[in-house]
C-alpha cells in the first residue's frame, strides 16, 4: 500500500511553467510530496516538487510501478519473474530474453569483471548456504562451500548479445540480484520522472541507493547524511548530491552471530564467505546501478584495491571507505573530499 | 548475415551441442511482429514476446509520438513506426499482429488486421460493445486467421491446474465464483503539460471515461469473467451491477469502484468487486463447491475442503456400555472450529514452473502461429468474457438486470 503524504515543506514560487496538468495562468508554488512504497524487500521514498498534487499523485504512481515493474523483472523471491526463470532453465540451454533483462546482466557483468569478481551476482547459492535468503543465518561446512564453487562465478554466465540470450555453463547457478538490482531500479524510475518533467525530485531505495534528481528550489542540491561508524549516532559525512545518485553498503541491517562473531550479509565471492573488517562504505556515481553495484565492489575489495578499481573503472565515482572496527573506524576516501560539497568528521574515522 | 540467419545458425549450434539444449532451445522459425497501440499494456506484452525464441518486432503503430522511443528502448533498436495502422498493414515483412490499443479500437483494428490474413494477439477485452464484439468474431471466422484474446491467466501453470482439479470434481460442483481486483491508486497516468484543450487527457486516460472505455469492470474484470466461464463452460446469461464514485472525483466518468453479479445458468454465480483505495484483497478469485474451495491469485492457487460431515449410522462401541446405560454428557456446545472452516493453510496446488502468465500467453501464440498446436484462448472465449463486459459497462449505470446476448454465429 502507497502512504501519500503531502508536507508543504517550502512555498517559493519558481519563474519556470507550472508542472500541472493542464495550463495555469500563473505560476504556482512548488510544493514537496512524499510518497512510500514498500518493494523490493524494503521502502522506497519519493521526495518530488510539483505545484501540482494532482501532478505529483501520478508521476509518484508511476515510479512505483516502475519500481514494482523492475522487482517482477529481478526478483528471486518470486518464481514467476524473469531472474527466477532464468534462473530455471539457463543451466539446461540459452534462454532468450528481453533487452531489459540483457542489459541488467551486461551491467552485472561490466563490474564482476572490473572487480575480478569482488562484485557476483551468481552468489545465490552461497547466499542461501549462509542463511541470508530468508534470514536463519548458519555457518556451512568448508567441503559445501567448496561444492558451492562450482555453481557460483561469474565466468560462468555466458550472454549472447546478438541472441539475447544467457546461459550457465554449469547447471545450478542462481542468481541472486541484491547488489545491484535497487539500483537498477531507481535508473529505471528515474528515467520515469525525467519523461514526466519532474525537475526536482530525489528517490530513495530504503536509503541504501538513492537519486537525486535536480535540487530543491533554491539549493544547490539534496542533502544527504552519511552517519557514523556504528553504533556513533553521530554524522560522518554531509554531502549534496544533483544529478547523481549514493549508493551505501553496511551490515546493521542484515546479519546474524553465532559464537559471539558477527557475520555479515555481503559476500565475498572470492573466499565464498561474508566480508570481513569493513563497517560501512558510501559511492557516488551517475548511474544509481553503477553506484550500487560499486558500493557491493568497495566493500569486498581492500581500500586499496577499492580505490584502483575506482580509478581504473569508476574515474567519475567519489567513494567513502570505513574499515576496522567501531572502536577504531579508518576512512578511505576516493575523491569524497575534493568533491566540493561534502565533509568528513575525522573524529570519528581516522583519515 | 541477417537476423533471421543468424537466429537459423544460432539454433542450428545448440541443436549439435547436448541433449539438453536440444530440448531448451529447438530450431525456430522467425516471427516477425508488428505492434498495434505501444502504451503501458502493448509494451508489457512487447517485452515478454521478446523473450520467446525467435520473436522480432518490425514495426509499430501508435498516434501518440512518445511511444516510438519508448519502444526503441525496450526493444533495443530503432523499430520502424507510423500513426496509420494501414500503413503497418501494407508492410511484407509481418508475419503476426499484436494489437493492443484501446478497446473502443478494438473492432477497426483487428477487423482490419483480419481481412490481410495475419495472426493476431488482441488484448483484451475483445470489443468495446455488443455490436463490436459481434463484428469482431464475424470477421475473425470468416476470415479464418488465427486469433488469440489476451486473457494470459488461461496459460497461468497454476490457473490451468487448479481449475482442471476443479473440472475433476475435487470441490464438488462449483457454484459460485467471487473475485476481486482491488487496488489503491488513481488509476490515471501522467499527462504532459500543456494540455489545453485535453486531448492528451483523453488519449493517455482513456480508462477513466465512458466513452473509450469500459472501466474497472471491462479493464480488470474481464479476466475474471473470463475464467468463470471457463469454470462454468459457458458465458452468463445476464448481469445486475452499479459503480459509482467514491474517492476520485478528478472528472473522469466511469466508476472508482464497480460491483457485479453475473448470472449463468442452474443459478450459479459470479461475483465481481474491484475498488480502487485499497488493496488489501488485490486480485484474487475463489471457487466455490459443493465439497471445496480454490484460491487463485496472480502467483499460485490454493485448495481448501469443505468438513466431511457424515449422516451414515456408527455402531456404539464406546467402552463395553451403550450410550443408553452411560448417559449422554451436557456441556457447552459452541464450537469455534465450525464457524471457521478454512483456517489453516490449505493445499497449495503444484505447478512444475510459475512461468509469467503473459509470457506463457506470447510464447504459446508463437507456437500456435508456427502451427505447432491450437489456439487455446481463441477469439470465442474473448467474445464470451467481452459480450458480458459490454453489457456489465451499462448495467453498472442504470442498476438494472440486463440479458447478455449470445454470439450470433457460433462459428
Amino acid at each position: 500500500m502507497r502512504r501519500w503524504l503531502a508536507v508543504v515543506w517550502l512555498a517559493i514560487t519558481l519563474s519556470v511553467a507550472p508542472l500541472a496538468v493542464a495550463a495555469a495562468p500563473s505560476p504556482s508554488p512548488l510544493r514537496l510530496f512524499i510518497t512510500t512504497h514498500p518493494a523490493m524487500g524494503t521502502e522506497f521514498t519519493l521526495y518530488l516538487y510539483s505545484a501540482s498534487p494532482a501532478v505529483a499523485a501520478a508521476a509518484s504512481e508511476e515510479v512505483f510501478d516502475e519500481v514494482d515493474r523492475i522487482e517482477q523483472l529481478l526478483s528471486n523471491y518470486r518464481n514467476s519473474s524473469e531472474l527466477s526463470r532464468i534462473n530455471q532453465n539457463a543451466g539446461a540451454g540459452p534462454v532468450t530474453t528481453d533487452p531489459e533483462m540483457l542489459d541488467f546482466l551486461e551491467q552485472s557483468e561490466h563490474w564482476s569483471q572490473a572487480s575480478s569478481g569482488a562484485f557476483d551476482i551468481t552468489v545465490g547459492r552461497l547466499m542461501k548456504a549462509w542463511g541470508f535468503f530468508r534470514y536463519d543465518g548458519r555457518i556451512p561446512m568448508d567441503s559445501e562451500l567448496e561444492d558451492l564453487r562450482a555453481v557460483t562465478g561469474w565466468e560462468k554466465v555466458k550472454l549472447d548479445p546478438a541472441a539475447r540470450t544467457v546461459q550457465f555453463t554449469s547447471p545450478g547457478i542462481e542468481l541472486d540480484p541484491g547488489g545491484i538490482g535497487k539500483g537498477f531500479a531507481v535508473d529505471a524510475a528515474v528515467r520515469i520522472l525525467r519523461a514526466d518533467h519532474i525537475v526536482a525530485a530525489m528517490l530513495s531505495a530504503g536509503s541504501s541507493t538513492v537519486y537525486a534528481l535536480g535540487a530543491p528550489p533554491h539549493k544547490t542540491g539534496w542533502r544527504v547524511v552519511v552517519p557514523g561508524p556504528l553504533p556513533s549516532q553521530k554524522t560522518l559525512s554531509v554531502i549534496t548530491l544533483r544529478d547523481t545518485s549514493l549508493s551505501s553498503a553496511d551490515c546493521s541491517q542484515k546479519n546474524f552471530t553465532l559464537g559471539g562473531h558477527r557475520y555479515c550479509h555481503i559476500m565475498d565471492p572470492r573466499t565464498m564467505r561474508p566480508v570481513e573488517g569493513r563497517i560501512q562504505v558510501s559511492v557516488v556515481a551517475p548511474s544509481a546501478t553503477a553506484s550500487d553495484a560499486l558500493s557491493n565492489v568497495v566493500f569486498v575489495e581492500t581500500p586499496e584495491q577499492s580505490v584502483a578499481t575506482l580509478r581504473a573503472f569508476a574515474p567519475d565515482a567519489h567513494a567513502l571507505i570505513v574499515s576496522g572496527d567501531a572502536g577504531a573506524a579508518r576512512c578511505t576516501t576516493f575523491h569524497w573530499i575534493s568533491h566540493g560539497t561534502s565533509s568528513i568528521d575525522s573524529t570519528h574515522c581516522a583519515l | 548475415m541477417n537476423r533471421r540467419d543468424f537466429l537459423q545458425s544460432a539454433s542450428a549450434a545448440a541443436l549439435a551441442s547436448t541433449t539438453i539444449a536440444r530440448a531448451a532451445v529447438p530450431a525456430v522459425k522467425p516471427v516477425r511482429l508488428g505492434i498495434i497501440g505501444a502504451g503501458s499494456r502493448g509494451q508489457e506484452n512487447l517485452r515478454q514476446f521478446l523473450r520467446v525464441p525467435g520473436v522480432s518486432v518490425e514495426a509499430i503503430c501508435d498516434i501518440y509520438p512518445p511511444r516510438y522511443e519508448q519502444v526503441n528502448r525496450l526493444v533495443g533498436k530503432e523499430v520502424p513506426h507510423t500513426a496509420d495502422y494501414n500503413e503497418l498493414l501494407a508492410r511484407n515483412d509481418i508475419d503476426a499482429v499484436m494489437i493492443a490499443s484501446p478497446v473502443a479500437c478494438h473492432a477497426e483494428h483487428v477487423i482490419a488486421t483480419a481481412k490481410t490474413g495475419r495472426a493476431i494477439y488482441g488484448e483484451k477485452a475483445l470489443g468495446f460493445t455488443v455490436e463490436d464484439n459481434q463484428n469482431i468474431l464475424d470477421a475473425v471466422v470468416r476470415s479464418k486467421v488465427l486469433f488469440q484474446i489476451g486473457h494470459e491467466y488461461r496459460y497461468a501453470s497454476w490457473v490451468r491446474e487448479a481449475i482442471r482439479r476443479v473440472h475433476a470434481g475435487e470441490i464438488g460442483t462449483p457454484t459460485h465464483v467471487y473475485a476481486y481486483w482491488h487496488r489503491n491508486g488513481d488509476w490515471r497516468r501522467s499527462v504532459p503539460s500543456p494540455d489545453p484543450d485535453g486531448k492528451l487527457e483523453r488519449l493517455i486516460n482513456w480508462r477513466l471515461y465512458r466513452e473509450s472505455s469500459g472501466g474497472l469492470g471491462t479493464e480488470l474484470g474481464s479476466h475474471h469473467i473470463d475464467m468463470a466461464n471457463w469454470v462454468f463452460g459457458e458465458q452468463p446469461e445476464s448481469v445486475i451491477g452499479t459503480n459509482s464514485i467514491c474517492r476520485y472525483h478528478d472528472g473522469r466518468t466511469v466508476g472508482d469502484n464497480v460491483q457485479s453479479v453475473f448470472n449463468y445458468s442452474q443459478g450459479r454465480r459470479l461475483v465481481f468487486s474491484s475498488i480502487t483505495d485499497n488493496a488489501k484483497v488485490g486480485c484474487e478469485l475463489w471457487i466455490y463447491g459443493t465439497a471445496g474451495s480454490v484460491q487463485i491469485t496472480i502467483e499460485d492457487a490454493t485448495m481448501y475442503f469443505e468438513k466431511n460431515r457424515s449422516n451414515k449410522p456408527t455402531a456404539d462401541q464406546a467402552e463395553g456400555k451403550t450410550v443408553v446405560e452411560r448417559g449422554v454428557v451436557t456441556g457447552a456446545s459452541y464450537s469455534t472450529a465450525g464457524e471457521m472452516p478454512y483456517r489453516g493453510p490449505g493445499e497449495k496446488v503444484v505447478v512444475a514452473s510459475s512461468e509469467d502468465p503473459t509470457l506463457a500467453a506470447a510464447r504459446s501464440f508463437v507456437e500456435a502461429v508456427r502451427g505447432e498446436h491450437a489456439i487455446f484462448a481463441d477469439v470465442q472465449c474473448g467474445f464470451r468474457a467481452a459480450i458480458a463486459c459490454s453489457v456489465a459497462h451499462d448495467a453498472v449505470f442504470v442498476e438494472n438486470k440486463m440479458l447478455i446476448p449470445k454470439a450470433a454465429h457460433s462459428g
